[in-house]
């Protein structure tokens, strides 16, 4: 309801006009909500999901975070090494919480000619069903990321109170191995806290006299169960009233009593005593109401009968489990399904994504890039990424030349049908696929709920980009034999399994090759995204004086070493930049003088020009490693210069031995003919970015905010 | 721990779910309490009516709503904590979790009567001046926000109006980081001016005298509109409202002082302003001219009210805090370090480094800080009750002492499914305890001593506020036994699922130097502690186990297997350097491994010591 609602808020008046007179006189309306899923309709939806998802040629996929930084300086910058960036992505996916899963298998309807997509929007919260390790689950959330999601009236108390729990593979195993040994414990005994009452002789008055009344109970009960039975109902009165907490019980066919009010001391003690005294009697645990465990004791008529029941009991136990481990693994069946039906899995700029879905569902997060990336194959054989499909394709052109590769422009402009949702003649392009919805039983050749940031409509346009996307690039579905051909199909070979690692500056990864290349331009030459990033060329400096500006940190430098000695300053935040030097030899002999000024205070040292950023006695420095150091750190404070000192430097400058092998330095420029279909990306995108960038350099503390927060916003809702 | 909620819950939740019906059920419900539910829309007309209430009563109670407390089971404050530890425990939460919702709850008591004006703000840090602040991120446990949802709270009003704010110390920040103008008040110092400062002094001087000048020319003759603009485009002359302003660029304080200097001759109808840089310090001086002396008062208490409207803006939520801090009234919180270390950090500033510090900066803002717990302790001192819940139903079982409550704010209809009772319900407590205890509750000096002496106790195992500085510490809640810390050894690396006295009996087994004289507790999964009774054991015990065993096959048997062990001063450490790892046996290695150096100097504080139950666990659930 919520999402009609809000349908009909987002268009304009006419066009909601029309579409009410539509749905009055044709059969197909277009005015149903995206099929939204929650704890509730989790486990029918899954099982439709199950078949939508065998039969689709393609799922494309979108998710909403509750973050994407967990401090300004851990933002991605233009200078970040590939081992920096994949750090950087590891903290972002294993801090924030994933709130919403979109998730649109699109079919190939031959009957129709039109693909038929199922969009389902899957609400997340990270509940921990079982609590296995003791440990609470915590998450991070960005403060920018919630109030963008609110703005697009993303519904927070659904997802708190109905969203889906999830469990990865290694909490599986973990609650597994807790399951079977809490099992031992229940037909072994081998607790340590019954042992502890067992070895030692009840000693306790209280606990004597407990353990004599139990007894005589316990007998009781049983030599009115071995009495005729049509004396019964004589008995019931009186038991009823002596046995307060004891109720009486069929189970498995056998006469029991269930065990009501007794502390768990008192309890270990009629286990003690059942043991002790009655033969016949066994006392087991299964699952009452809730969480709880609850006691029985149950009358056997002989041992192996007695063994039988155990083994009823244990198979009941082990059902009842398998069942529990099922339903806390919850939202992660969605995930393995993708994976085990090796489906092509489409997202628009999902580098991001994909991380999310490994550390939260698959495992965490390896320690390195390059294990990362060579094991998302293994659970997702083909990934493409609408993003760079558009920007790398020459037939895309002209969008690129008008519109940003921002999800929603790109959707407006290839799908123009869609948006409107009335069939146009004149698009730029060829007639548009046709994309029909189908909700629940209901279908519709001209959906659109419109509700952007929402993750299954973003999953949907990106299902609809990369279909007409496709036709664009003469990719015949007609002739498609289902499922993994899309995915074979020559003419995305350019494409598939290559992400963008960031589009700060463009630079792309093929997950199959493991080789990082930029995104070279084919016709204008931009020197921006040729020049190489030497990092031993630069160094690391933090926790100067405040006030001090990037330009000033730059004429300091340059009195002492020359005018053309530094290339440029970038602010990572107001107490860190980074300086790039010309030379890497300037860097050790920086760093070796600012030691030396450090070390004799004295005149001399406070009139020299470097002074000005050594001045209040805390401005550390170091080489790029030592931001490799600092990044990798699971600690997040807000400033730069205080995760430093919380991460425990103490040093003030790192002097360090060049090392031999050329391992720092890194090439950012085109490798030679290793990427062929690559285009340069839009003049517009060029243009944000040397903006973004000039902010960065001069200093513009306010402006790097506001920049940061676009960034996010970007990010989150490309 | 979610599945451990209170029955009651489990009702709301239902009823919430099912919108239709209408929360009739609800025993806490009771309908004379009405709680006033505060968010941006109506923030500002409440803050006036809070304003006389916080003034009018004796005391306010407060409680807070986190989106989480500890981590992982260790982190919470253990009896084996000292003030110090407790305190660093409590920060590391404080800064980092979010605080959603704050009930204040000015109250008086009179006869036995309680007169309580409950009011519960929502709050979110929105950052409404696109600063980053007050908070780039914050942490949330997954807990704690389902139990903030079953009790129906809407995360979704919270996050689109709940009310923002800035700590004292980020107004500072925020005040220089906007760029709009302010009337200077800056010192004027007289320092020698150099030859530079006189070039640039004469310059500004007659740059201004031109443009008053050409103000005053204008203003006569009427001109043509180009001219008027070319004039202003010469002399640099814009406008300020409906004023004409010069702005004058500087490029240091020195400037700035000299140019101010310059303004003081012609102060009869200017006015300075200085405009600071987004980066901090100051960029332009503008000088705004008034026509006449009454115009320059008028201009003047236009800016001050524009600022201070600005202000509370900026300040938000911490409006209340400050007319709480203004009231001086004492406050009564249950689970005063938790709290207080929240506001601290979220309303005042960063916190320090120690206990002290933070006690001492604390005690400027709020003078006194009643804690219920403490409370409750006099009344029983051998049964900690930690929770308002379990402390009222005690009281209530054991003392007749009725309170009646009376709330004279009415609330609307729609208000009626709210929040935050808490702080209603420590203000019963509260009540009932002074009765019981024969506090008067009047405000009459004699009392305010009374209750003096239970103010500003935070650490929360220790028994008074005398014995703060002492760093003494226990093993557990229950029967206390004061135990050094010296005496107190960490051990970890045991196999997983030892019980206390399995661990006990394999240690006396293993080493001399280990009598029967010491008790073993876990202290959570990975790690346990060993209490000796004799001053030099630990020492001996440390060394035997530095030693590799110490020629005992079995102690270096169980070191092979991984045993290891470590003081107290290494607990510390941990605390100190904010090694939060989950396990415990982490932390500890992690502190190892750092080095010592920096510690030796501020470890040699007096005698410490700790308490002790006979009992074989520190049962975490009742802390």
């Amino acid at each position: 309801m919520r999402k009609h609602m809000r349908m009909l808020m987002r268009r304009p008046v006419s066009q909601t006009l029309t579409l009410i007179e539509r749905s009055f006189c044709s059969s197909t309306t277009t005015s149903f909500g995206i099929k939204n899923v929650t704890k509730s309709n989790f486990d029918a939806a899954l099982l439709d999901l199950r078949q939508h998802i065998r039969a689709a040629d393609f799922v494309a996929i979108d998710l909403e975070m509750t973050g994407i930084t967990s401090a300004p300086w851990r933002e991605a910058f233009e200078l970040d090494r590939f081992d920096i960036r994949y750090l950087k992505l590891k903290d972002s996916a294993n801090k924030f919480a994933v709130v919403q899963l979109g998730v649109c298998p699109f079919r190939w309807d031959p009957n129709v000619s039109a693909f038929l997509a199922h969009p389902h929007n899957f609400y997340v919260f990270p509940r921990q069903e079982l609590s296995i390790s003791g440990t609470s689950c915590e998450f991070m959330c960005q403060t920018a990321s919630l109030e963008f999601l609110a703005k697009y009236q993303f519904d927070f108390n659904a997802c708190i109170n109905e969203g889906i729990s999830y469990m990865s593979r290694g909490q599986e195993e973990e609650a597994r191995r807790l399951f079977t040994s809490l099992y031992d414990d229940v037909f072994l005994d081998s607790h340590p806290s019954s042992k502890d009452i067992k070895d030692k002789p009840i000693s306790r008055v209280a606990d004597v006299l407990f353990t004599e009344r139990m007894k005589s109970k316990i007998s009781d009960w049983k030599n009115g169960l071995l009495q005729v039975r049509n004396r019964d109902h004589e008995c019931q009165g009186s038991r009823k009233e002596s046995f307060q907490q004891f109720e009486n019980i069929f189970y498995l066919m056998r006469p029991a009593v269930k065990l009501h009010g007794f502390t768990s001391r008192q309890l270990r003690l009629i286990q003690l005593v059942t043991k002790n005294h009655f033969d016949d009697l066994a006392y087991i645990r299964v699952s009452g109401e809730g969480t709880s465990l609850q006691q029985l004791l149950v009358y056997t008529d002989s041992t192996t009968d007695k063994d039988l029941l155990m083994k009823e009991v244990k198979g009941i136990l082990l059902k009842e489990t398998e069942l529990k481990i099922k339903n806390a693994v919850g939202l992660r069946h969605v995930i393995d399904l993708l994976s085990s039906e090796k489906k092509l899995v489409v997202g628009h700029n999902c580098f991001l994504d994909i991380a999310h879905l490994y550390s939260k569902f698959i495992a965490p997060l390896p320690a390195t890039g390059e294990d990362y990336i060579s094991s998302i194959a293994k659970h997702f054989p083909y990934i493409i990424d609408t993003k760079l499909l558009l920007n790398n394709n020459n037939v895309f052109q002209v969008i690129k030349q008008k519109r940003s590769t921002s999800l929603a422009k790109a959707f407006a402009f290839l799908c123009p049908d869609i948006v409107s949702g009335v069939k146009t003649s004149g698009s730029a392009y060829k007639p548009c696929i046709k994309v029909e919805v189908q909700v629940d039983d209901t279908r519709s050749s001209n959906w659109n709920s419109g509700a952007k940031h929402e993750a299954g409509y973003d999953a949907f346009m990106t299902g609809c980009v990369f279909a007409q996307a496709c036709s664009h690039l003469g990719i015949k579905f007609e002739s498609q034999v289902p499922s993994p051909s899309l995915a074979l199909e020559e003419k995305l070979q350019g494409c598939i399994n290559t992400l963008y690692l960031s589009w700060i500056n463009g630079e792309i990864i093929d997950l199959t090759t493991g080789k990082r290349i930029v995104e070279s331009s084919g016709s204008s030459d931009r020197k921006y995204h040729h020049s190489k990033i030497f990092f031993s060329n630069i160094v690391l400096l933090w926790g100067f004086p405040s006030k001090l500006k990037a330009a000033e940190i730059k004429e300091c430098i340059c009195k002492v070493f020359g005018q053309s000695s530094v290339a440029s300053i970038y602010h990572l935040d107001e107490t860190a930049v980074f300086v790039k030097f010309s030379k890497a030899e300037l860097v050790t002999d920086f760093l070796h003088l600012k030691a030396t000024l450090e070390k004799n205070n004295d005149p001399i040292s406070v009139l020299h020009p470097l002074s000005k950023i050594l001045d209040g006695g805390c401005t550390c420095a170091a080489n790029y490693e030592v931001y490799k150091e600092i990044c990798e750190s699971p600690i997040s404070e807000m400033l730069f210069a205080d995760q430093a000192a919380t991460i425990g430097i103490k040093w003030k400058t790192k002097l360090f031995v060049p090392k031999q092998k050329e391992s720092h330095r890194e090439t950012l420029g085109p490798e030679d003919g290793q990427f062929t279909g690559s285009t340069s990306p839009s003049e517009k995108e060029i243009k944000k970015l040397v903006s973004v960038l000039d902010g960065l350099s001069s200093g513009r503390t306010s402006n790097r905010l506001a920049d940061s927060l676009h960034l996010a916003q970007a990010q989150i809702g490309r | 721990m979610s599945s451990r909620r209170p029955p009651w819950l489990l009702q709301r939740r239902f009823i919430t779910t099912n919108t239709h019906t209408k929360p009739t059920s609800n025993p806490t419900h009771n309908p004379k309490w009405c709680v006033k539910q505060v968010s941006k829309s109506n923030f500002s007309e409440t803050l006036e009516n809070i304003k006389d209430q916080i003034l009018k009563s004796d005391y306010i109670a407060v409680s807070l709503k986190k989106t989480g407390s500890h981590s992982a089971p260790w982190h919470r404050t253990l009896p084996i904590d000292t003030a110090q530890t407790a305190y660093l425990k409590a920060k590391y939460a404080a800064e980092r979790f979010q605080l959603f919702q704050f009930a204040v709850c000015p109250f008086s008591i009179r006869d036995s009567k309680l007169i309580a004006y409950p009011y519960n703000f929502h709050l979110f840090p929105r950052d409404g001046l696109k600063l980053g602040m007050p908070c780039y991120s914050f942490m949330c446990q997954s807990s704690y926000l389902t139990s903030m949802a079953n009790e129906g709270f809407d995360f979704n009003a919270c996050i689109n109006d709940g009310i923002s704010y800035l700590s004292r110390a980020q107004e500072l920040i925020a005040r220089n980081r906007r760029g709009n103008p302010v009337i200077s008040n800056l010192e004027q110092s007289s320092s020698p001016h150099s030859v530079a400062d006189s070039l640039f002094l004469g310059r500004i001087q007659s740059r201004v005298k031109s443009w008053l000048k050409a103000c005053k020319e204008s203003k006569t003759g009427s001109e043509d509109a180009l001219i008027r603009s070319l004039r202003k485009l010469m002399v640099g002359s814009e406008e300020y409202g409906s004023r004409p302003c010069l702005r004058i660029d500087v490029c240091s304080e020195r400037h700035v002082q000299l140019a101010l200097e310059v303004l003081k001759e012609f102060a009869d109808d200017v006015v300075p302003m200085v405009i600071r840089a987004k980066g901090g310090g100051i960029q332009a001086v503008q000088v705004v001219l008034t026509s006449s002396k009454e115009d320059k008062d008028i201009f003047e208490k236009e800016q001050q009210c524009k600022e201070e409207d600005q202000n509370k803006l900026v300040r938000g939520f911490r409006e209340v805090i400050d007319l709480i801090s203004a009231s001086q009234k004492p406050l009564v919180a249950q689970n005063s370090l938790n709290d207080f270390t929240i506001i601290h950090s979220k309303f005042l500033g960063p916190l320090p480094p120690s206990m002290d510090e933070f006690r001492t900066s604390l005690h400027l803002a709020v003078p006194h800080v009643l804690d219920i717990s403490h409370l409750m302790d006099e009344i029983s001192p051998l049964k900690k009750l930690n929770s308002v819940s379990a402390a009222t139903s005690y009281m209530k079982r054991r003392f007749f002492a009725p309170i009646d409550a009376e709330i004279p704010q009415k609330v609307e209809a729609d208000e009626s499914k709210s929040h935050g009772y808490d702080v209603l319900r420590i203000s019963q407590l509260f009540a009932k305890i002074c009765s019981v205890l024969k506090i008067s509750s009047e405000t009459d000096k004699h009392s305010s001593s009374a209750l003096k002496g239970y103010a500003n106790i935070f650490n929360p195992y220790s028994a008074s506020s005398d014995n703060h500085m002492e760093e003494d510490v226990r093993l557990s809640t229950d029967h206390p036994q004061k135990i050094s810390t010296e005496n107190i050894v960490f051990v970890w690396g045991f196999t997983l699922g030892t019980s206390a006295k399995m661990l006990r009996n394999q240690l006396l087994t293993s080493s001399e130097v280990l009598s029967d004289e010491f008790d073993v507790r876990i202290l959570d999964k990975s790690c346990a502690v060993i209490a000796f009774s004799k001053p030099d054991s630990s020492t001996k015990f440390l060394e035997a186990m530095e030693s590799g065993g110490n020629n005992c096959d079995s102690l270096s048997n169980l070191i092979s297997e991984g045993l290891r062990a470590a003081d107290y001063e290494t607990y510390k450490r941990v605390c100190s350097l904010g090694l939060w790892e989950v396990k415990l046996a982490d932390s500890l290695d992690k502190a190892l491994e750092t080095d010592f150096d920096g510690h030796t100097e501020d470890s040699q504080k007096e005698s410490t010591e700790v308490y002790w139950r006979n009992s074989d666990l520190i049962n975490l659930d009742e802390l």
